[in-house]
């Protein structure tokens, strides 16, 4: 019994030191562990790389933040966050009403179009009407999800769902599928490969839909955070005007990914 | 050279460019867990198979319960409950006694989810292989003044072994692949730095075939292991062929 207290004993210090120590250490950022270009995706040494994580280290830097790429599953991004298993998010989510009532949001760092790619010399049209009919391919629990839902399904478009944006272009590839539904810039990105040149190309713009879409992509936060949601805002607001995120942005895009 | 451009062997070399450092270390986690979760299982399994032939009636139906429910429930279902559910529960729990939220990593979720359900057929596997060493044995243990712990370590866990080897060789090649299940809470064990690797560079075919190898091979080396370790576990035994 006297073993067994202390064991008790010293399982509740281990505990208690690891939990004082998390606070005061590191912020984990959950990344979705999918390579998604241009945004995140790893390198041959584990490493992840690209736009995103580039405004990462910017935006921790100049909030004074320590910062720890955590790569989780995209599906379970959000229960991970409200777990503590991460503590922010940084990885292409919009801010939307559904998500706000689950988690937090600071203000939108980036905002681009979402568009539709589809096979070459295939007449598709980025409408209910030019898919009507067509299996349109999107990322499971994304806007474009909640959007091809909502404007394209009930227009008899087929409406197929996959767990990464990786795995939604290789069946466009293979001819599973008519057209893709995403963010422009990371189909653009897909285009530029290989596989992408090869099959398909794009189709153009959806039509805008904010109360599906969103105004942007934020740093998706716990709920009542405000402190870090505080810090997290002023980071994105200084780096915006001292020009770190023009010069970082360059490397990536010949065009401003802020949006308006 | 058309094999050089089919296949381009060198992403599979160690380092940068190379992706094969990445690979070897998913398949490092998974060895890892796999172990772990084995022998979380098989101590789970040898206390359960005890509590089930020995223990009382609440025992033995709350070992019931357990080798049932979680052999009904897929392993998938089980991890994702315990990575997103169970990690909530545990620090909801911990709050109630002041104490400050623990985060379990994919290392330990994989190991646990793993362990209890291989603890589960691990039961099942050896209780029948308890029931298989003679009564007489243990009869005559018990004449000779052995304490019950006495039996266990000299009679019955080395009688049985025979008999449970061959279902524990099968727990543990599922073990080795039951690990790739935690890929779906973005673990890096090899299936999912596989997927990322083949995402990335979209040579699919290379890297899913290297991943199979990787496998393979585990399971190859594994086999000579229970090989040796059935031969050794049936010496004694009449030969059958």
């Amino acid at each position: 019994m006297k073993k067994a207290l202390k064991v008790l004993a010293v399982a509740t210090a281990i505990a208690v030191s690891g939990g004082v120590a998390a606070s005061a250490e590191a912020l984990k950022v959950g990344v979705a562990a999918e390579p998604y270009p241009p945004f995140t995706a790893p390198d041959a040494s584990g490493k992840w790389e690209g736009w995103e994580v580039e405004f990462m280290n910017a935006m921790c830097a100049e909030a004074k933040l320590e910062c720890v790429l955590t790569p989780v599953a995209w599906d379970g991004i959000i229960p991970a966050l409200t777990s503590k298993k991460i503590d922010m998010i940084i990885s292409s989510m919009s801010i939307t009403d559904e998500r706000l009532k689950t988690i937090d949001f600071s203000d939108k760092y980036y905002n681009t179009p979402t568009g539709i790619i589809g096979t070459k010399g295939v007449d598709i049209k980025p409408t209910p009407e030019g898919l009507n009919g067509k299996a349109l391919g999107v990322q499971v629990s994304t806007v474009h999800q909640a959007y091809a839902a909502k404007h394209f399904a009930p227009a008899g478009v087929d409406v197929k769902e996959y767990q990464t944006q990786d795995e939604a272009n290789n069946d466009l590839a293979a001819g599973r599928l008519d057209a893709v539904q995403a963010d422009a810039i990371a189909l653009k990105a897909f285009l530029a490969t290989d596989q992408g040149k090869e099959c398909c190309d794009y189709k153009g713009d959806v039509a805008e839909d904010v109360a599906v879409i969103g105004p942007g992509v934020g740093v998706g936060l716990r709920k009542g955070e405000t402190e870090l949601k505080d810090k997290v805002n002023t980071a994105i607001k200084a780096i915006r005007d001292n020009g770190t995120y023009d010069t970082f942005s360059k490397k990536y895009f010949d065009f401003d990914i802020y949006g308006d | 050279m058309a094999a050089d451009s089919l296949i381009n062997w060198g992403l599979l070399s160690l380092n940068a460019p190379g992706w094969g450092g990445v690979l070897l270390q998913g398949f490092f986690n998974s060895i890892q867990i796999a172990v772990g979760g084995f022998t979380l299982g098989l101590a789970l399994g040898i206390g359960g198979a005890f509590g089930k032939l020995y223990g009382g009636p609440v025992l033995r139906d709350l070992l019931e319960c357990y080798t049932t429910v979680v052999r009904a429930v897929p392993e998938l279902v089980l991890i994702l409950l315990l990575y997103y559910a169970g990690t909530d529960l545990l620090n909801q729990v911990l709050a109630l006694f002041a104490i400050g939220p623990v985060d379990i990593s994919g290392l330990m979720a994989g190991i646990f989810v793993i362990g209890v359900v291989q603890g589960a057929y691990s039961t099942e596997v050896l209780r029948g292989a308890i029931k298989a060493v003679p009564a007489g044995q243990i009869e005559a243990a018990r004449a000779y003044g052995m304490s019950p712990t006495k039996v266990l370590r000299r009679i019955t866990l080395p009688a049985m072994l025979p008999y449970a080897i061959p279902g524990l060789s099968n727990l543990w090649l599922i073990a080795t692949k039951d690990t790739a299940l935690l890929a779906v809470v973005g673990f890096s064990e090899l299936t999912l730095v596989t997927r990322q690797a083949a995402g990335t560079t979209k040579a699919y075919l290379l890297f899913f075939l290297a991943a199979g190898a990787l496998y393979l091979a585990l399971t190859l080396v594994s086999n000579v292991f229970i090989g040796m370790l059935e031969r050794h576990a049936r010496r004694g035994f009449a030969v059958q062929r």
